[in-house]
């Protein structure tokens, strides 16, 4: 007997039904989680103008998503020391299937596909080892578990790949968890981040700290460009008196370059940036502070600080059609270039903490 | 003559304002961080004399002097700015949690090994920071198996040279603060380290929230646990009896703070003010000074109504507080990743 699915499968393999596309999703832009006034969690799809196109309910707080690379297909991740991911038609905005973290680990909230499609990378949390680790999915029908490797460090949060390659880049923050505890940072002493560089079978390619007197300066989130450029974003776990740079330009055999804006705006970044993003040009990067309300942008090549654009609760950003654009937890969808603003949405949401771009 | 009324009016709850601002801090730096800091100055003198004067880890003296430099400790362990800050100065004083079990293995390797580092207070800034501090300290008057590992004469030497550092750093906090950190509190102009009075309120609003953290997710969530999971062996400075005596410590000095900040939103300040007393009140019924009942549940439930009565003073202290000191409370500035 021919089954509905055995037939599509059939029609797959022979080529004669049109997979179904990016372009077939209604063209969504962005996905980004949020919380609605009734106190529920939900990701959105969002168009390029920031408008809602689809939601799904969440089962609670996500973070940030990993979007298919031919797929119309994107996966969801929970809120770190959350468990759950759940992958998601772009299309629809339907659940097509629901990912699990194996026994001991939890995710961070981040991911990234191979550049083929056929593998998903998590950082997660060895928790009772106190140690990062990337888990290998193969991104199928389902979502099966295959392999993990060491992330190189301690507190993986963010990952990303080199474009064109399947070079991963890790940003390992440092920071010992236990979800017994919640959240407690539990090694702040002896902590140290760091930016690792993986390829797709977890052998370590290349790797860098920042200098000692910056061991609490947590590498918590990652843009990469085109050529292969990895901006880097920072948490200061130390001393409020001191202000470190937050931001971190680097290419994997090279020295890190430090940014930060001039003193008296730097400062009030707050030692906190929440989200990095380079701008499609790529000649722009960009770092959000909900704790300073501020977006500041750099000139990528000349490290150069260009512009800061004052935003209550902002922390999600990513490249936009120019320029670049930011979520709130206010619920605003903010587009801007070089510090204007271009155009400005408002939703009855409070966006989470990452825009993705689809 | 309209108009000259009309601005006074305009200008004095301004100037009222910043004075307020400014005597909030002075009042906080005065009666609250200096007064700690010599505290804890003079009874890690104390307790480094006490080590000479007895090194025996059951010794009466030296028990006493560590608790009440401990208690010392525990009622500035908020101030985490500035002078404690200053050369991993907190982290040498107090290196907890401990995941790996870092500070046993340490202390066991330098008891085993007989490391000479212990006959020079120089020599022993360089010892892991795990071996230094309140904690290690605990290790080797109330452990059973640290307290009686290797030789007496060695681990003599060791207390003694971990009291010692505890006084030494204790000291060099407490002279910055009186040398120039607390002027620069108070007439943030002068210097480069804070720009404005706002710049020290947040960080004296961080200090309060930062702290009431800690206590409601580390000192109370570490051995919590999960229900199927409980982690009693977890509770802070458990060998000394100290558990809930750090929550309770911990908690007066924040209620402290809090009133001082909360002069300047005098609606804030009875709502914090009765949500302190409340968790207070719960520390006093509780009954269980290393938090042994989280593995019973109805132990567990005690102890995680506490936890909860701490993250009702965190939201009180977000919306009320932190907005009339100029800090944000938004959803993603309160809660990021």
């Amino acid at each position: 007997m021919t089954t509905r699915r055995g037939f599509m499968a059939g029609m797959l393999a022979t080529g004669l039904a049109p997979k179904p596309s990016w372009a077939d999703a209604g063209n969504p832009a962005y996905l980004s989680a949020a919380k609605r006034p009734d106190g529920s969690y939900h990701l959105y799809g969002l168009d390029e103008l920031g408008a809602p196109l689809f939601s799904v309910p969440l089962p609670d707080r996500g973070h940030a998503a990993a979007a298919h690379p031919s797929r119309p297909e994107a996966v969801a991740f929970a809120r770190r020391p959350g468990t759950f991911a759940i992958v998601l038609d772009c299309i629809s905005g339907g659940i097509r299937s629901r990912m699990e973290a194996p026994e001991g680990r939890h995710f961070y909230g981040h991911g990234v596909f191979s550049a083929d499609g056929s593998l998903l990378f998590t950082p997660e949390n060895d928790y009772e080892a106190g140690q990062g680790r990337i888990g290998v999915w193969q991104a199928g029908t389902d979502y099966i578990r295959i392999d993990e490797f060491s992330s190189g460090g301690v507190g993986p949060h963010d990952i990303a790949r080199l474009p064109g390659t399947d070079t991963m880049v890790v940003a390992n923050g440092g920071i010992e968890t236990h979800p017994d505890a919640g959240r407690a940072k539990l090694n702040l002493p002896v902590m140290r981040p760091n930016l690792t560089y993986l390829d797709g079978m977890g052998q370590v390619t290349g790797q860098i700290e920042l200098n000692a007197d910056l061991h609490l300066n947590s590498i918590r989130h990652l843009a990469v460009r085109d050529d292969g450029l990895v901006a880097f974003a920072m948490q200061w776990q130390g001393d409020g008196a001191v202000h470190p740079p937050l931001l971190g330009l680097h290419r994997d055999g090279d020295d890190v370059l430090l940014l930060q804006a001039p003193d008296d705006l730097h400062r009030r970044m707050e030692g906190y940036a929440g989200s990095v993003a380079i701008s499609s040009d790529g000649g722009s990067v960009a770092i959000t502070s909900p704790r300073g309300g501020a977006i500041q942008m750099f000139d990528t090549d000349t490290a150069v600080f260009a512009a800061e654009l004052p935003q209550g609760d902002v922390c999600g950003i990513n490249a936009g059609p120019e320029g670049f654009v930011a979520t709130t937890g206010n619920g605003t969808v903010i587009h801007m270039e070089q510090g204007r603003v271009l155009g400005a949405e408002s939703h009855r949401v409070a966006w989470d903490n990452h825009l993705i771009r689809l | 003559m309209r108009f000259l009324i009309l601005l006074a009016f305009v200008i004095t709850p301004l100037t009222g304002w910043a004075q307020d601002r400014s005597a909030t801090i002075q009042d906080v730096v005065e009666a609250h961080i200096l007064p700690g800091f010599t505290r804890l100055a003079s009874a890690s003198a104390a307790l480094s004399q006490a080590a000479q004067a007895d090194c025996a880890a059951a010794s009466e003296g030296l028990r006493g002097a560590f608790n009440d430099a401990f208690d010392a400790w525990i009622g500035v362990s908020h101030l985490r700015f500035g002078p404690t800050e200053t050369g991993n100065r907190a982290f040498a004083l107090a290196f907890w949690p401990d995941p790996r079990s870092a500070t046993p293995k340490a202390l066991s390797a330098m008891i085993e090994a007989e490391d000479p580092v212990v006959e020079s207070a120089d020599a022993f800034q360089t010892v892991s920071i795990a071996a230094r501090g309140f904690y290690a300290l605990e290790f080797l008057l109330y452990d059973p198996q640290i307290s009686a590992l290797g030789s007496g004469a060695y681990r003599c030497a060791l207390i003694r040279a971990v009291a010692a550092d505890v006084d030494n750093t204790a000291q060099a906090i407490l002279t910055d603060w009186q040398d120039h950190y607390a002027a620069l509190l108070i007439s943030p102009e002068n210097s480069d380290v804070y720009r404005s009075d706002e710049e020290v309120l947040q960080e004296l609003f961080k200090a309060l929230t930062t702290g009431l953290q800690f206590t409601a997710d580390t000192r109370l969530g570490r051995p919590l646990g999960t229900f199927d999971q409980p982690r009693p062996t977890r509770a802070e400075a458990r060998r000394a009896g100290r558990s809930l005596r750090h929550v309770q410590l911990s908690l007066i000095a924040l209620r402290d703070l809090a009133q001082r900040l909360a002069s300047i939103s005098p609606e804030a300040s009875a709502t914090l003010d009765a949500a302190f007393a409340q968790s207070l009140d719960l520390t006093e019924r509780l009954d269980d000074p290393v938090f042994a009942g989280v593995a019973d549940p109805q132990g567990r439930l005690r102890v995680e109504a506490l936890q909860q009565s701490i993250g009702r003073i965190r939201e009180i202290a977000a919306a009320d507080l932190g907005p009339a000191l100029g800090v944000a409370a938004g959803f993603n500035a309160l809660d990021g990743d």
